[in-house]
């Protein structure tokens, strides 16, 4: 068994690291403060292969294996959250279930796009009454002729006031659907941009389908096979905050050594005192935690093992830790850490999120034990 | 043993819960977006005697205690932290720093319009380089005939800007350091060489303004001199040791009104075909923010009693401002994931303050320095010294 | 000048559920409140006194209340508000009064306080919504009344008042002594200043008063009307419509009133 990375893993990530560290870093508060997705930087990272990790090098894309695309977003995260949730939400919501499920003429038509920086993806499940509990999802897909007419609404769109890409899922005759929509199509309104909390350079957006008319060919994958499609995709996006997460954390955990090392209290750094001592080397636990995880589920990815359940555990811990983590890191900083000049100020509010998106941390914990009992012979219910 | 408040306390804590809810709740979500609690507010309290509330009448405050100022504290932080803030650095440092040690002419001009809110106080200690270590400050008084000349800077001085009144902590003697070194000064902003530099940009309390304050060649009076001169450290201690006591009591209203809208709100929102209140993880979080905010609220007002009734109180105090924070803490978090995505938006009243009790474990001595001090309180009478 | 303002404390309407499936009135949280056509009043009051001091020069405000032992709190607020004096008129035998003896009550210790320039009262109370306290007093009293007054000021010679007269307001102008109820909506009240609230427990007395220092017998105690049961009102029923020209309409309306019994 052997942990280390290959040549080519340690080549992505010292290219990601460096990337990210010279062109996203730098940007990191202004994009928090003036609240704008940071369109300029998505752009520059297409080069990058950013938008284009998951896509096999046949298509033209970086062909990442699923480990290194966490390590691509363990340094997009390092540098900001805010962009490295909009490229997570692209490439894992969007890009990964086309690829997966797409027919070769949907590949055709939209993976180029997608890679190349035209296209962002945008994930659309949650409505206004459906939330934790996705499946009771209102939006109706009516069949008509050689396309579906859909109505309703979806709430916290992520890159819905940017997206040229929308997964979709609807309800149709054989059940819950899932479409892909593109932007411009007549009876799609992109709506309400939230005011968020944290992950302000996201754009979260309330759409409206008003007998939107989409192609059946944009179908993606069977009717009824619509929330498999959405389980599936949600894996990757778990795995994908996890990785996230471990950047965020590992930021935070560079910027207060370094403050503490920097901030003199009673004649010394404060690093000299042993609970800063231990709040440091509590976060470094928590840390060594998440990568382990995020490095076994990525492996359970990329030997084509089912990694739902490793998929919800490290999106439960990277939440709850990265909370806890953060929260303790800010302390460090003292008064520093409450204002908006320190990185740690936003990290806080960032890593918040993490115990919501994707699924709440409560509802990752049903997962977790639906599994378990599951393989016991008892069904759980939420 | 009787846990009643008095029916003073009754009849006033029911008048300021209406007007905090219908003079301020309506106000607390411009006053972030803002970053100003409105000057007509404050006045308005102060009409009503609110911004003296512990102080005597004789001195132009409300005669109600350290209890009555709980009270005020805890019905203003279940509806807006910033003028909690506001306020509270008003009455609970800066007036108090002088009627704990004022004389009384220092009373008479100083108090009075403090006391009756037609002054604002505000409390100058921290620098850059002594937050934490406060006896580290570098700001200077140098005696010059019947005056005290201050040369220095303060930062994260919360109604620095907006104060009439500000006490100053100075080095008086560089060679004796904290005992004996450090002198208080009443200052008047308005005086010659005063002047404000940044205002801190915040996670939270927007509302309140955390600013730089330049002193250049401010003269000062020697009857300004509050406290003992060179005994500066001991006075701003004691008014820190009795600030925290309210500044339990504000986390404690917080912590409610977090309790209360997760409550609300969970029996209000449905998935899976129910209430999610009838859930047990979310049922399960509220019921331990219940008991943290039982514990919380014996703790600050066992306290307030101590102090009215003149007995020692310093770890006590320190425990409402560590325990206090931490339930605040705990309990905001609780409330913001019972209310899911909405509790991440700036629309919901959850998400704000979620921002604005972050702070609470770091003012007025972060939770780290709570712990030492009360380390230092318990470790006394066996003669083993706490270092900071 | 005195000013004297009955007032009332009831039971506080947040605390209380009101459910018709089930017939009843739940109370979930029992607290007491001064009643807010109360604390109307007493704004009346101050604002009166403070817009003409020299006209109500050194005016006396006393607040009166009927209620048990517990209604002292009502009196402390009151005092609190900016009340002078307060005077509880508590008695075993005042429990069973009805409006005829809570108005004969008041009177009798306004006459026992020397009389008075003005009463102000609340126009009815949220509890009983009776409002006869005031014209009941009125009568007692031999003064004259103004009721649901949404305006007031003292005048040469008396009082000048607005009140609410069909679908408008009229004025009217009184000579003093005079009764006043007024509407809650026109004087929100002030909130009691921070001091006030303190000394309102801690410093000022309030009176207590029984059946023997008033003076009232058994007679003047006994109610005329005694309490049976209480029901909700049958529900709104939808009427009957009806269409047509008018000369048309007016006949059937007509018919159906008849038939109805209700004119012949």
């Amino acid at each position: 068994m052997d942990l280390r990375l290959s040549e080519d893993q340690s080549m992505f990530k010292r290219m990601f690291a460096d990337f990210c560290a010279k062109e996203i870093r730098p940007h990191g508060e202004h994009i928090d403060q003036a609240e704008e997705p940071p369109v300029e930087l998505l752009n520059k990272a297409v080069d990058q292969g950013f938008w284009a990790a998951l896509v096999p090098e046949t298509m033209d894309g970086c062909g990442l294996d699923v480990y290194t695309y966490t390590l691509m977003l363990e340094e997009i995260g390092r540098a900001d959250m805010s962009t490295a949730v909009t490229l997570a939400m692209h490439n894992s919501l969007v890009v990964k279930p086309l690829l997966d499920h797409g027919t070769g003429e949907q590949r055709d038509r939209f993976v180029a796009g997608l890679a190349m920086g035209e296209l962002l993806g945008a994930f659309a499940l949650t409505e206004p009454g459906a939330g934790s509990d996705a499946a009771s999802l209102r939006t109706a897909a009516v069949r008509d002729g050689d396309s579906y007419r859909l109505t309703g609404s979806k709430v916290w769109v992520g890159n819905g006031g940017l997206a040229g890409l929308f997964l979709v899922f609807a309800r149709s005759a054989g059940g819950i659907t899932a479409f892909l929509v593109e932007r411009g199509t007549r009876g799609l309104t992109v709506g309400y941009r939230e005011k968020t909390l944290g992950l302000r350079g996201v754009s979260f957006n309330t759409l409206y389908f008003d007998d939107a008319c989409v192609p059946a060919d944009q179908r993606l994958g069977e009717e009824g096979k619509g929330l498999d499609i959405a389980q599936q995709a949600l894996n990757y996006s778990r795995l994908g905050l996890g990785a996230i997460a471990l950047g965020a954390c590992e930021r935070s955990l560079e910027e207060a050594v370094r403050f503490s090392m920097d901030h003199i209290q009673f004649s010394v750094p404060i690093a000299q005192k042993q609970i800063i001592q231990n709040y440091v080397a509590n976060a470094k636990v928590s840390i060594e935690a998440m990568r382990g995880l995020v490095t076994h589920t990525a492996w359970l990815a990329d030997t084509g093992q089912d990694f739902s359940q490793h998929a919800s555990i490290t999106k439960l811990f990277a939440g709850h830790t990265a909370f806890e983590v953060t929260n303790k890191l800010l302390q460090v900083h003292g008064g520093y850490g409450y204002m908006k000049e320190y990185a740690i100020e936003r990290y806080y509010r960032d890593c918040r999120a993490l115990e919501i998106i994707a699924g709440t941390s409560q509802i990752q914990q049903y997962l977790i034990a639906r599994h378990i009992y599951r393989a016991e012979g008892l069904e759980i219910r939420p | 043993m009787d846990f009643s408040f008095p029916k003073e306390y009754q009849l006033f804590r029911r008048v300021v819960r209406e007007i905090c809810d219908t003079e301020i709740k309506p106000l607390a979500k411009k006053i972030d977006r803002e970053h100003e609690v409105p000057s007509e507010l404050v006045r308005k309290l102060a009409s009503l005697g609110l911004m003296g509330v512990p102080f005597p009448q004789t001195y132009g405050g409300m005669g109600g205690g350290e209890t009555g100022y709980c009270i005020l504290a805890e019905e203003l932080g279940r509806v807006c932290s910033s003028t909690t803030t506001v306020v509270g650095a008003h009455i609970g440092i800066a007036a108090m720093s002088i009627h704990l040690d004022g004389t009384e002419r220092q009373k008479q001009k100083y108090l009075i319009p403090l006391a009756q809110g037609k002054h604002i106080g505000a409390f100058g200690l921290t620098e850059a380089a002594a937050g934490s270590d406060a006896a580290a400050i570098k700001t200077t008084a140098v005696r010059d005939g019947n005056e005290f000349v201050i040369n220095g800077t303060k930062v994260f001085i919360t109604n620095g800007d907006i104060a009439d009144t500000i006490v100053i902590m100075a080095v008086t003697d560089s060679s004796l350091g904290a005992y004996g070194g450090i002198t208080a000064f009443i200052v008047e902003t308005a005086s010659p060489g005063f002047s404000i530099g940044s205002l801190e940009n915040k996670m939270g309390i927007r509302g309140s303004s955390t600013a730089e304050c330049v002193l250049q060649d401010v003269r000062v009076p020697k009857e300004n001199v509050l406290g003992r001169f060179g005994a500066g450290f001991l006075t701003f201690m004691k008014s820190l040791d009795i600030g925290r006591a309210s500044l339990g009591a504000g986390c404690l209203g917080g912590a409610q009104a977090a309790m209360e809208a997760s409550i609300a709100w969970s029996k209000l929102r449905e998935q899976f075909g129910v209430p999610v209140a009838t859930k047990q993880a979310v049922h399960f979080m509220i019921s331990e923010m219940f008991v943290d905010i039982e514990a919380l609220r014996s703790l600050v007002y066992r306290t307030a009693w101590l102090i009215d009734t003149h007995q020692p109180h310093i770890m006590e105090a320190a425990a409402c401002k560590l325990f206090g924070s931490e339930v605040a803490g705990r309990c905001s978090n609780k409330a913001l994931q019972i209310h899911g995505a909405l509790g991440y938006s700036r629309d919901c009243e959850i998400e704000r303050g979620w921002r604005d009790q972050r702070i609470t474990e770091i003012y007025e001595g972060t939770n780290e320095i709570q712990r030492i001090v009360i380390a230092a309180n318990l470790f006394r009478p066996y003669g083993v010294r706490i270092p900071t | 000048m005195r000013i004297i303002v009955p007032v009332k404390q009831t039971l506080d309407p947040r605390g209380i559920t009101v459910r018709r499936d089930k017939e009843r009135i739940f109370v979930n949280q029992e607290e007491y409140i001064l009643e807010p056509g109360s604390k109307a009043a007493i704004e009346a009051a101050l604002r009166l006194v403070e817009s003409a001091p020299e006209a109500a020069g050194g005016a006396e405000l006393v607040a009166l209340c009927v209620g048990k032992a517990q209604a002292d709190d009502a009196l402390r607020e009151a005092l609190a508000m900016g009340c002078d004096s307060a005077y509880l008129l508590c008695d075993k035998a005042f429990e069973e009064a009805d409006v005829g003896v809570t108005a004969r009550v008041l009177a009798a210790a306004v006459e026992k306080l020397g009389g008075a320039d003005l009463v102000i009262t609340g126009r009815e109370s949220g509890d009983t919504g009776a409002g006869q306290t005031g014209p009941r007093l009125a009568e007692a009293l031999g003064m004259a009344q103004i009721t649901d007054v949404y305006n007031a000021s003292i005048e040469e010679g008396g009082l000048r008042a607005v009140r609410r007269w069909g679908e408008g307001y009229c004025a009217v102008l009184a000579r003093l002594p005079a009764v006043l109820t007024v509407a809650p909506r026109a004087f929100p009240p002030r909130y009691p200043h921070g001091a006030r609230i303190m000394n309102a427990y801690r410093e000022w007395q309030v009176t207590t008063w029984g059946a023997e220092e008033l003076g009232l017998d058994e007679g003047a105690l006994s109610p005329l009307l005694s309490f049976r049961r209480e029901s909700f009102p049958p529900p709104l029923q939808v009427g009957e419509q009806f269409e047509g020209d008018p000369a048309g309409m007016a006949q059937d309306i007509l018919a159906a009133l008849r038939a109805q019994k209700i004119v012949r």
